[in-house]
């Protein structure tokens, strides 16, 4: 189920909010959400729940025995079985693709009957968000940082609680537990922000991201057609749409959460204006970032073990943080490039490199901007064809002056003003409250032609 | 509590102001307006109704002709079977196709039939409805489809032009006009337009000085031909006839008499079809079957493929698969009248 979708918005939320709070009981309240979330997660498909079940079966034994007998083997089989669900159903197509391919060069065989059933295999939504909570569970609990749940209900809503099912925040369960534990009381004031915060992430979705959505894929769809101001445009465009595309579902999570009473981490704060890559991921999607350095990039030695040691850990985090967004090259390229740009940012610094603040983030806009080519195209021949265009190759071509009016507003917007999660929605009074009404009201109306939420494929 | 009500106030208030406006304008027809067929029948000389009314309101319009008229031979079928229609002053045929058809609509158009008169039907069967990707047209939309449009900005934009074209709409949701020669009961564009026995009236048809045909250029790629309906086509596809034998199954219960039928296409995509490796195979073995198909029912099949069989000129054909010649289409209409008296 979507949160852009009237089903969620007219007859799922209302019902469990409403129950949720009609039910006086704490541990019946948690039974409804956990039930609610596996009927959001099987609106997409049946069986989905099989797999987030099995996920979470998993990494609650996993847990105890981990916490029991403290041995690295048994976290490691925990961590495999949870990697093998992942795995099978997002990366078998893509190793077993390559894999054929290779094959098929040297013996000249297609393999037809196993390319249809890699092509056949469906990537359950939300699962590389699941996976990585119940790894981040288990490693935690493994380090003595957290004790092994015996509340398989309260393990259970860990999982599945539906505001961050699909699409993250990734969430630590060493931040829900407490949270859990205490029965919230229906609260207003609280309930409202909740539903302001959600709202303003509906409105930035549909009015916002949808809108660039609209040009770029104009454009982007025939990258060969492209001239250097329109695959310039396109690509800094797409930057602005991912970028208020997921801030605007991580928003909607943290909005939803809030209405009964769970605060989530959140995941943005204006990534655009970070003065060097290092501290770009410290504005984007941190709950990965900071997942990928606690639990890759720490393990593998960080920066512990000389210069070069970290280079390499650095590149391999990144690298398959690239490849955790999605089974293809292209991810993995993407994310070797923003390892890059961070081993050329602490090379740089150690070389006491100043530059002025407004130059330092303008150089980091375009560079993270550039990055994008290799996320949003899929091919070796479309990344080809934008490059050059960007690169002067195809002539400069003609202003997309919608495109680029877009991206103007849309730079001094998030520029001047703080991320949405911040604003203090709470204390906002009736004239505010129902401006936002009005842009709720107009954002579902934006529904029909909305786009799919980027982030929901990986 | 009072800011948490503003808000959710404010946000129904609008909605369902949104919702109210795009119901009572209905900008793409979603919502079926019997009234407005009701007033084309009873004007004199009666008039036609504009698409604009009926809009995807295909199904409901179809019963609606059905029933409104004693209807002893109907014909079925696609888009391209819409042309077929009444004799002058003959009220017992009816054309109860509709664009995008599929034998899904085909079986449930029959099962909303009633059972107990004796019919004849003329089911026009196309080539492509064997293409498992293809997909028919949703006659049933759901509640949520329903809401999604009721409540749309993109209904509310068209349905604002709409007003502004023709303010009246606020008042009345429709009103007869006179296009060219015809009563058209409709709104601000009257273009394609329904006679009340469901035939088709073009645009250009309607109006010579004001519309014109849209002709889609030929082109040779499956994914833009006709909208992509061959594309993907790897086989017959066995769910689509056995959906047809349930049609010719619940024909002959009825004690219906069927005669089934391909409408034709123009020269130049005939060659194609025969030549291109993903049609060719699936256009012949078509044309094997379904003779086979129809006559396991004890019915009889007219393949009107090579429009010269019918016959109708080249320079009948809009765009090679649409043809628009009145006078075509009734000669099609009377190899179907003979083939059915001939099996009586």
């Amino acid at each position: 189920m979507l949160f852009n979708s009237f089903v969620f918005l007219f007859v799922f939320l209302p019902i469990v909010v409403v129950a949720y709070f009609a039910i006086p009981q704490h541990r019946a309240r948690l039974v409804l959400i956990v039930v609610a979330s596996y009927v959001f997660y099987a609106y997409a498909k049946w069986w989905f729940v099989l797999l987030m079940a099995a996920s979470t079966l998993v990494g609650f034994v996993g847990g105890q025995l981990v916490e029991r007998r403290r041995s690295k083997l048994t976290l490691g089989i925990t961590v495999a079985l949870l990697l093998a669900l992942l795995g099978a159903f997002k990366y078998a197509a893509f190793v077993g693709g390559n894999l054929t391919s290779f094959v098929g060069v040297i013996t000249a065989q297609g393999f037809p009957g196993f390319h249809a059933f890699l092509n056949g295999i469906v990537l359950p939504i939300g699962i590389s968000f699941y996976t990585f909570e119940g790894i981040s569970y288990t490693v935690d609990v493994y380090r003595g940082d957290l004790h092994a749940e015996r509340d398989p209900l309260r393990y259970a809503f860990f999982i599945s609680f539906f505001p961050h099912l699909i699409a993250g925040p990734i969430v630590r369960y060493g931040i829900l537990r407490p949270q859990l534990l205490a029965k919230h009381r229906f609260d207003a004031d609280r309930v409202r922000a909740g539903l302001l915060l959600f709202a303003l992430g509906l409105a930035k979705k549909t009015l916002v991201a949808d809108s660039f959505a609209t040009w770029v894929n104009r454009y982007l769809d025939d990258p060969s057609s492209l001239h250097a101001f329109e695959a310039w445009a396109a690509i800094v465009g797409f930057g602005f749409q991912i970028y208020f595309d997921f801030s605007a579902y991580s928003d909607m999570a943290l909005g939803l959460a809030r209405i009964f009473g769970i605060e989530l981490p959140w995941n943005f704060n204006r990534p655009y204006r970070a003065a060097s890559p290092i501290e770009f991921w410290r504005r984007w999607h941190v709950t990965l970032s900071t997942w990928l350095r606690d639990y890759l990039y720490i393990p593998l030695g960080g920066n512990r073990k000389g210069e070069r040691r970290r280079d390499a850990n650095l590149l391999a985090t990144m690298g398959l943080g690239g490849l955790w967004h999605g089974a293809s090259l292209n991810f993995v390229v993407w994310g070797l490039y923003q390892g890059v740009m961070l081993l050329a940012t602490h090379h740089l610094r150690k070389r006491a490199w100043r530059i002025p603040a407004a130059l330092a983030v303008a150089i980091t806009f375009a560079v993270v901007m550039f990055g994008w080519v290799f996320f949003r195209l899929h091919s070796a021949a479309a990344i080809r064809h934008a490059v050059s265009a960007m690169f002067l190759l195809n002539g400069l071509g003609q202003i997309p002056g919608h495109l680029v009016l877009l991206i103007v507003i849309a730079t001094g917007y998030t520029m001047v003003v703080p991320e949405e999660w911040t604003w203090n929605v709470r204390g906002f009074g009736y004239l505010r409250v129902a401006t936002v009404g009005v842009l709720m009201a107009v954002a579902v109306s934006s529904i029909y032609t909305s786009h799919p939420f980027i982030y929901f494929r990986f | 509590m009072g800011r948490l009500v503003a808000f959710l106030g404010t946000t129904a208030v609008l909605l369902a102001g949104l919702a109210a406006l795009n119901w009572w304008i209905d900008p793409f027809g979603e919502f079926w307006k019997p009234a407005a067929v009701q007033a084309a029948r009873a004007a004199r000389p009666q008039c036609l109704v504009s698409h604009e009314i009926i809009g995807g309101e295909y199904l409901p319009f179809k019963l609606d002709v059905f029933h409104s008229r004693p209807t002893r031979a109907f014909v079925t079928g696609s888009s391209r079977v819409l042309k077929i229609g009444a004799w002058p002053g003959e009220r017992s045929f009816a054309n109860l196709g509709m664009p995008v058809m599929s034998p899904e609509i085909v079986l449930q158009e029959l099962r909303d039939l009633p059972a107990g008169r004796r019919e004849t039907m003329y089911l026009g069967v196309e080539a492509w409805w064997l293409n498992q990707n293809f997909k028919g047209f949703d006659v049933s939309p759901g509640f949520e489809q329903q809401a999604r449009y009721l409540l749309s900005r993109s209904a509310f934009d068209e349905s604002v032009r709409i007003i502004r074209a023709a303010p009246y709409v606020l008042l009345h949701r429709w009103r007869k006009e006179q296009v060219g020669p015809s009563c058209v009961v409709g709104r601000s564009r009257p273009a394609l337009a329904w006679r009340l026995d469901g035939s088709r009236v073009w645009s250009f048809e309607l109006d010579p000085h004001t519309y014109h045909p849209a002709i889609d250029p030929f082109t040779t790629d499956l994914s833009k031909l006709r909208t992509g309906i061959y594309n993907g086509w790897t086989r017959l596809s066995p769910e689509r006839i056995h959906t047809l034998e349930q049609v010719l199954a619940l024909a002959r219960a009825r004690g219906w008499n069927v005669v089934g039928f391909t409408p034709p296409d123009g020269d130049r995509y005939l060659r194609f079809f025969a030549a291109n490796p993903v049609i060719g195979p699936r256009w012949r073995a078509f044309g094997a079957l379904m003779p086979r198909l129809f006559a396991r029912y004890g019915y009889r099949w007219l393949d009107f493929r090579n429009a010269r069989s019918i016959p109708c000129r080249q320079s009948d054909f809009v765009d090679g698969g649409y043809h628009t010649n009145a006078a075509c289409s009734m000669r099609m209409r009377r190899r179907l009248d003979a083939a059915a008296r001939s099996a009586h």
